[in-house]
């Protein structure tokens, strides 16, 4: 569905990302795992043109979107939920969830959607006339997520979701995860929580400065001794 | 009704009909500023243009006053469109640090070209109408002419459908979205330069539309924009930059205040005392005196 192939992307003189190639099928949850600063971000920014890529090529449903502005990808079915959350404050829940179906012309497909997320979201249902500049960070998380499920998308690109997260919320976030899933959304999840993101997703990568240095399937990652020592701290 | 009582009522009225058309001006700067980052200081030449639009349709075409004031609100949309597309956009390609200077001293620059293209097309004169509606209305012995009670009604209905827009319709509702996280509103589908265009030209759309509608009281006139310029920048400053909602309560109150300066000090007083009050909001109230608190200093 999501093919990466051999992509370079800098920060003006400063290469960030060296030849990274990924892939990820149709109805996968893929994970991609790694230090602060190894690039993972700079992955997901990659894809979705918020930086420009210098080398290398990514294909979505086919398509070539290697440089394709980022409203252009929505309309594809690629929703992406940043860490910077970039909700609008000044609105309120309904509204910010309103604007996550901003390519949705049919009416009565909106209306489905926001069923379905306020199902995934019980807490969003009960507030939606608060203003999104008012919630704690857990309840803005969810409405990030939920402004992306908004758009109907075949494939949905988080970018640590539970950071910031108290406990419960974390697994909250996780359970959504696993949820839409089950409803043929594929997922990308971009995580330093390594232990809860194995148990959620099918396969991983994993990057330490700017490259793929492994990538396997959750259950070889988690019995893996690199992975032991480096991410979970256990010997 | 007593002395005193009719003044203030005098006042009060005179103050209205002044200031529905100074928030009229203040919505679309405001709203330039708030979406596009633009100190916008070539707004007033876009409420010339409106004025010359409807002085060359009404006087030289025949239209009437209604499809005067239209068509001048057609033509600033389009100039507007037209600005945009060929000054703010490449300059925002090529521009990332220092935009709002940039784009203050772009604004001048098509200001002092606007002003002076006006004074070579058209002449150093006045042309004015002497009235759209003819006759007068009379409440509780004030004669006030149709002009301005008309005058006073576009603009508020304006104003009002203006709103419906921002917030009742997925083009507005986008528009705000970009006013408050442009990268969040690109990441739900919103295109850009599509939002800076549209709101660009509705912004000389509302400015252009003043200039027509108050053509009979002031006639256009090359460097006619300054004023209104300074009363719309006054708005702003009071209510706080780019809160849209706010210009308009903003521009009651500043038409209140300087009528209320004119009647009581003289005239020329009205000046005197706006600016000393632009200097109280700025040592005292920097961020003016309706900024949103409780909502955007929460925001991430």
């Amino acid at each position: 569905m999501l093919e990466i192939s051999g992509i370079d992307t800098s920060y003006g003189n400063l290469q960030v990302l060296w030849d990274v190639s990924l892939n990820i099928g149709e109805g996968e949850i893929v994970a991609v795992l790694g230090p602060n600063g190894s690039g993972k971000t700079t992955m997901l920014k990659s894809i979705m043109n918020l930086v420009s890529v210098k080398r290398g090529k990514i294909m979505f449903l086919g398509q070539d979107i290697t440089g394709k502005p980022i409203h252009e990808l929505t309309r594809l079915g690629l929703a992406f939920v940043p860490e910077e959350r970039h909700l609008f404050p000044a609105m309120t829940v309904m509204e910010n969830l309103l604007l996550g179906a901003y390519t949705i012309r049919n009416k009565k497909i909106i209306k489905e959607t926001f069923n379905r997320v306020f199902e995934l979201f019980p807490r969003l249902a009960e507030r939606k006339k608060q203003y999104a500049g008012t919630m704690s960070g857990g309840e803005r998380q969810m409405l990030a997520i939920a402004r992306g499920i908004m758009s109907n998308p075949k494939m949905l690109i988080l970018d640590e979701p539970s950071m910031g997260l108290a406990p419960q919320n974390v697994l909250a976030v996780f359970e959504t995860i696993k949820k839409l899933s089950a409803e043929k959304v594929t997922v990308l999840i971009v995580e330093q929580n390594v232990n809860t993101t194995l148990t959620v997703a099918d396969r991983a990568y994993v990057m330490e400065q700017g490259r793929i240095v492994m990538e396997g399937s959750s259950s070889q990652l988690q019995g893996d001794d690199h992975i032991r020592k480096m991410y979970m701290g256990i010997a | 009704m007593d002395m005193d009582s009719m003044q203030l009522f005098n006042i009060v009225l005179t103050g209205v009909l002044r200031g529905g058309l100074y928030a009229l001006m203040a919505v679309g700067l405001s709203l330039v500023f708030g979406v596009m980052n633009i100190p916008n200081f070539a707004h007033g030449e876009f409420y010339m243009l409106g004025a010359y639009f409807s002085y060359f349709t009404y006087t030289y075409f025949h239209f009437g006053p209604i499809s005067s004031i239209l068509l001048a609100a057609v033509g600033t949309f389009i100039l507007g469109a037209i600005a945009e597309k060929t000054l703010f956009y490449p300059l925002r390609k090529r521009s990332k640090k220092n935009w709002i200077m940039n784009t203050f001293l772009l604004t001048l620059g098509i200001s002092i070209v606007l002003q002076n293209g006006a004074k070579m097309l058209w002449g150093n004169t006045y042309r004015g109408i002497t009235q759209y509606w003819p006759g007068k209305v009379s409440i509780a012995s004030f004669n006030i002419s149709n002009d301005r009670i008309a005058g006073f009604c576009i603009a508020m209905v304006t104003i009002a459908i203006f709103w419906l827009f921002l917030n009742k319709t997925t083009m507005g509702r986008a528009i705000r979205a970009v006013s408050q996280d442009e990268t969040g509103a690109s990441i739900v589908g919103v295109n850009l330069n599509v939002i800076h265009t549209l709101t660009f030209a509705l912004s000389c759309l509302l400015a252009g539309l003043a200039g027509a509608i108050l053509l009979s009281i002031s006639p256009a006139y090359p460097f006619m924009g300054v004023q209104p310029l300074y009363k719309s920048w006054f708005v702003l400053i009071l209510v706080g930059m780019g809160n849209i909602g706010a210009s308009i309560y903003g521009g009651l109150l500043v038409g209140l205040l300087e009528t209320f300066a004119y009647m009581k000090f003289g005239s020329g007083w009205q000046d005197v005392v706006s600016l000393a009050i632009i200097i109280m909001i700025l040592i005292f109230k920097p961020r003016g005196l309706f900024a949103k608190k409780g909502v955007k200093s929460v925001s991430e």
